[in-house]
């Protein structure tokens, strides 16, 4: 049971963060990650594959497989069985990873393989217990399957391709000090790692010296010859070229997209904002909304103070909703809240949907950073404002 | 112009008592001018006149049976993007103010004339204001919205330097007018609200380069620090708002520091919360300062109340007995008066109405008084040797606080643990005298808008404040009886100066709009005031008056 539960956690942990490229050591991070849990399934498949009598050597090969996935700052940690990983274990290089703001294209895969790690030592620990010999089979191959997942395949980009997959597909895959290029364009010179939307589209690599450098879990589709280099394409390359040509097509037609187009309010709310902010807001933000008494509301003083202070819309929400007006917060009706912050982000020209903002609270919120939106089209170009009809 | 048309041979004697006149005139402030400011009634070169904090002066032109005659000298209009809350600096005929957004003039004293000004347009975390400048040096001073010190050229207005003074500029901005003393300019940090940690810094006044931080909350291992629990002091508030005191003979330094933080949730915070809501004397002879005594009167503040009101030291008779003094006032409603020398309670006044104070606001709400800008605002009171009487105005509000028991951190927004109170009744205001030999009071106007514009005595005896109605007012100190006023249709937040300039004396105020704190909505109805009613104005001015 606890499996499966970790597994749908795995799956609901699928969230979409602002764009971060890997730091330098969460490559390293992975590589370590890999190698403990093929220290783990060797111990495994060791014991399985020889011959033994009695309990002893069985136990001892499911503790050293427990200890290269846990590290030893784990309580399941049993130091007198030895360690065939590196003491870090799998889930303390994980969790370094994923210990960190923000999150990646390779989150979620990296989410989902510490859930398949956690299952694995569930597997192992109750092997411990048994007294059969046929029960401890099922568990350890039970956590053989689980480590089967976290190990992944590098033809997978998305959460089933485990850390292989990540390695293979995302920016993960790009070791420290290695510069890398925009993945759209074929390199200037090699090697170097193509990257769209943190994919890895490509390994770009000398001939000369590709057969001795070729990353171990790179995931190549296709192989292009280009004079003296060789373009080791990924499996991630097709839908990233996609994303290529999607933005070359918008910047040929200069598309005038006003804003992200997440429909957070609609347009008649935003209008029903105006009288509510001419009456409890405008004395202190301004007609312009740049602020007299208090401080600018929309435009680019505004945007890009919430994006110092990287504000979300759950910020933008509680402080309007709490905290105003200031000489007598929470004094509007939940309408006129949902209607004036309808007003705010129409004003910073954020797009209107056929979605109203709501009158209670979104947990979606905390994940929308508010910042200078670069494809709007403001009215006031100066302000960088769009005027509310 | 004067040489040209005296003979030569007279010229060269002529011209060295010129010189030396000129040279007298054009000079700026000296240390020994800070110091003895208090006997300077030509000019007023610290915030609150002296270093002592009294707004207070001796043998005027202006006198009870004269004021009644005060008429308008000079209006001048400036930037009014926000209430203006400027102590005017005056120096050899010229007025030195800011507005709200940070713009500094220069003003002829005599017709108000624009001699300079220099435009700013800083960043605005919360909300705007400004208390004026320091002068020093051929320099005139600014600490601004953005957390910058900025020097100008005290002749044209041109930047000399210009340095990022606050720590961190998402949290901390700066209100407070520098004041310099030696070769330092001092200058307190207001971040209380937003999650910082409040901070008086001292900067050479030459270079602006830091010389000493005194920060308000104790750090790990220093004394005061366990009167907070847990990690809760990292963003304990006790920001520095409003002006200091200094006795120049002891080297010590009286500051307030403000509320704790967050500001309506204690639980989390749990402890006294030193040295929030405290007056500190500092010796600020050495290398760093080192604190004296410290007094705290309201200990673990869940309310916003901190002590607004500069400290004023003074010598006054209390029981018959002649002893130094310091007093307070906070937006709790209390009038403070302290041993100087000690930091011991002498006793305490309630000058506006005090309910509900030790529950500490919840979910459900309460209603306690003063509300959050209520009790002594950030102008203080004024102190008259000749009658032994304190003057303080004061605002009289009631709130509905409530909390919801959490408090989170969002960079440059309020760490408040809750919402600022509504209002709740009547929002009216205080003018009180009150004796300081007895701790009773004088006399006490209650007036229909809240006091906040602080008080300037004359030995003649004539106290002047402002209210946020407009009305500009010299009472008799001796009765309370209003003996002149004008209705300057703007709000006045800012206290009353004095200077002399062409052989005369002048009062001088700033007013404005309403701004965030004081906003009424009996503005747009045309409020009642003692010429008649309020309209509320969307101008900022610069008046000054004087005698005909």
């Amino acid at each position: 049971m606890r499996t499966i539960a970790l597994r749908l956690l795995a799956v609901f942990a699928l969230v979409c963060g602002a764009p971060a490229s890997a730091a330098p050591d969460d490559h390293a991070g992975a590589l370590a990650a890999l190698a403990d849990v093929r220290a783990a399934v060797t111990e495994i498949v060791r014991i399985e594959d020889g011959y033994a009598v009695g309990h002893g050597p069985y136990l001892r090969a499911a503790h050293r497989a427990m200890n290269a996935l846990v590290g030893r700052r784990d309580d399941g940690y049993a130091a007198s069985f030895g360690d065939p990983g590196d003491g870090a274990g799998t889930l303390g290089h994980l969790d370094t990873m994923l210990d960190k703001e923000g999150s990646s294209l390779w989150t979620p895969a990296i989410e989902g393989a510490k859930a398949n790690v956690l299952a694995a030592a569930d597997n192992l620990q109750s092997a411990f217990g048994e007294k059969e010999m046929e029960d401890y089979q099922a568990d350890l191959t039970r956590a053989l399957a689980n480590l089967a997942l976290v190990v992944g395949r590098p033809s997978q980009d998305g959460v089933l391709g485990g850390i292989s997959g990540a390695l293979g597909n995302t920016t993960l895959g790009v070791p420290a000090g290695i510069p890398s290029v925009s993945g759209c364009a074929l390199p200037a010179r090699t090697p170097a790692y193509g990257i769209v939307a943190q994919r890895l589209v490509y390994v770009a690599l000398p001939r000369r010296s590709a057969a001795t450098t070729i990353p171990d879990e790179l995931s190549v589709a296709r192989v292009v010859v280009q004079g003296d280099d060789l373009i080791l394409y990924t499996r991630a390359s097709d839908s990233a070229m996609a994303v290529c040509r999607r933005t070359a097509h918008l910047q040929r037609t200069r598309a005038v997209a006003p804003a992200k187009a997440v429909p957070w309010y609609t347009a008649a709310q935003a209008h029903d904002g105006i009288a509510v902010y001419r009456k409890s807001c405008l004395q202190c933000h301004g007609a312009d909304l740049q602020g007299t008494a208090g401080p600018a509301v929309a435009g680019t003083e505004f945007l890009t103070t919430a994006k110092t202070n990287k504000w979300t819309l759950s910020d933008l929400r509680t402080t309007v909703f709490q905290n105003m007006p200031f000489s007598n917060p929470g004094s509007l009706t939940p309408k006129q809240y949902a209607d004036v912050t309808a007003f705010l982000l129409a004003s910073n020209c954020y797009a209107a949907g056929t979605k109203p903002f709501p009158q209670s609270d979104s947990p979606a919120f905390a994940a929308i950073k508010l910042g200078p939106i670069p494809a709007a089209n403001p009215s006031n170009p100066k302000l960088r404002t769009c005027t509310v009809k | 112009m004067l040489r040209k048309a005296i003979p030569l041979v007279i010229v060269a004697i002529v011209s060295l008592v010129a010189v030396s006149r000129l040279s007298a005139q054009s000079t700026w402030p000296t240390a020994d001018s800070y110091v003895n400011a208090d006997k300077d009634n030509a000019n007023w070169i610290l915030p609150a006149r002296s270093y002592t904090g009294n707004r207070y002066l001796t043998s005027t032109e202006i006198t009870s049976a004269n004021v009644g005659t005060l008429k308008k000298a000079w209006a001048t209009n400036i930037d009014a993007r926000g209430p203006l809350e400027t102590s005017p600096i005056v120096w050899n005929g010229t007025v030195y103010v800011t507005s709200s957004h940070n713009d500094v003039y220069a003003l002829d004293a005599q017709t108000g004339a624009v001699k300079w000004h220099r435009t700013y347009k800083p960043h605005v975390i919360a909300f705007s204001a400004n208390r004026g400048v320091a002068l020093g040096d051929g320099k005139v001073y600014e600490a601004t919205l953005d957390g910058h010190l900025i020097a100008l050229d005290a002749g044209t207005g041109k930047t000399v330097w210009n340095i990022v003074a606050a720590h961190d500029t998402t949290n901390t901005f700066f209100t407070m007018q520098p004041v310099p003393y030696k070769n330092m300019l001092l200058l307190g940090a207001s971040n209380g609200d937003w999650g910082g940690i409040g901070y008086l810094s001292a900067f050479d006044a030459a270079t602006g380069k830091r010389i000493w931080d005194w920060k308000t909350v104790p750090g790990i291992g220093e004394p005061g620090h366990n009167s907070w629990a847990g990690d809760s002091w990292k963003r304990g508030g006790a920001a520095i708002w409003s002006g200091v005191a200094i006795d120049p003979a002891s080297n010590t330094l009286y500051v307030d520091a403000g509320n704790p933080q967050p500001d309506f949730l204690g639980t989390i915070r749990k402890g006294a919360n030193l040295y929030s809501n405290s007056m500190v004397a500092l010796d600020i002879s050495g290398a760093t300062p080192t604190v004296k005594w410290y007094h705290q009167f309201i200990p673990h503040d869940t309310h916003d109340w901190d002590p607004a009101m500069p400290p004023v030291l003074f010598s006054g008779t209390v029981g018959g007995a002649q002893r130094n003094l310091v007093a307070a006032g906070d937006k709790g409603g209390n009038f403070w008066v302290l041993d100087a020398g000690t930091g011991a309670l002498v006793y305490h006044v309630a000058v506006s109405t005090q309910k509900g104070q030790n529950t500490e606001p919840n979910r459900k709400g309460d209603v306690a008084c003063p509300n959050t800008n209520g009790g002594v605002e950030f102008n203080g009171g004024s102190y008259m040797p000749d009658t032994n009487a304190f003057f303080v105005p004061s605002v009289d509000q009631c709130g509905l606080w409530t909390s919801p028991g959490t408090a989170t951190y969002v960079s440059g927004q309020f760490f408040l643990g809750g919402a600022f109170p509504k209002l709740v009744g009547p929002s009216t205001g205080y003018m009180s005298a009150i004796d300081i030999g007895s701790g009773k009071f004088l006399w006490r106007k209650h007036l229909a808008f809240p006091q906040i514009g602080g008080a300037l005595s004359l030995s003649s005896g004539i106290v002047f404040t402002g209210g946020v109605n407009g009305d500009f007012t010299a009472y008799d100190a001796k009765t309370g009886n209003v003996l002149w006023h004008h209705p300057t249709n703007q709000t006045i937040q800012a206290p009353p100066g004095s200077y002399s300039a062409g052989g005369k004396q002048y009062v001088i105020v700033a007013s404005g709009p309403a701004g965030i704190n004081f906003a009424d909505p009996r503005f747009g109805q045309g409020a009642p005031t003692l010429e008649g009613t309020y309209t509320h104005s969307t101008k900022a001015t610069i008046t000054a008056f004087t005698l005909p």
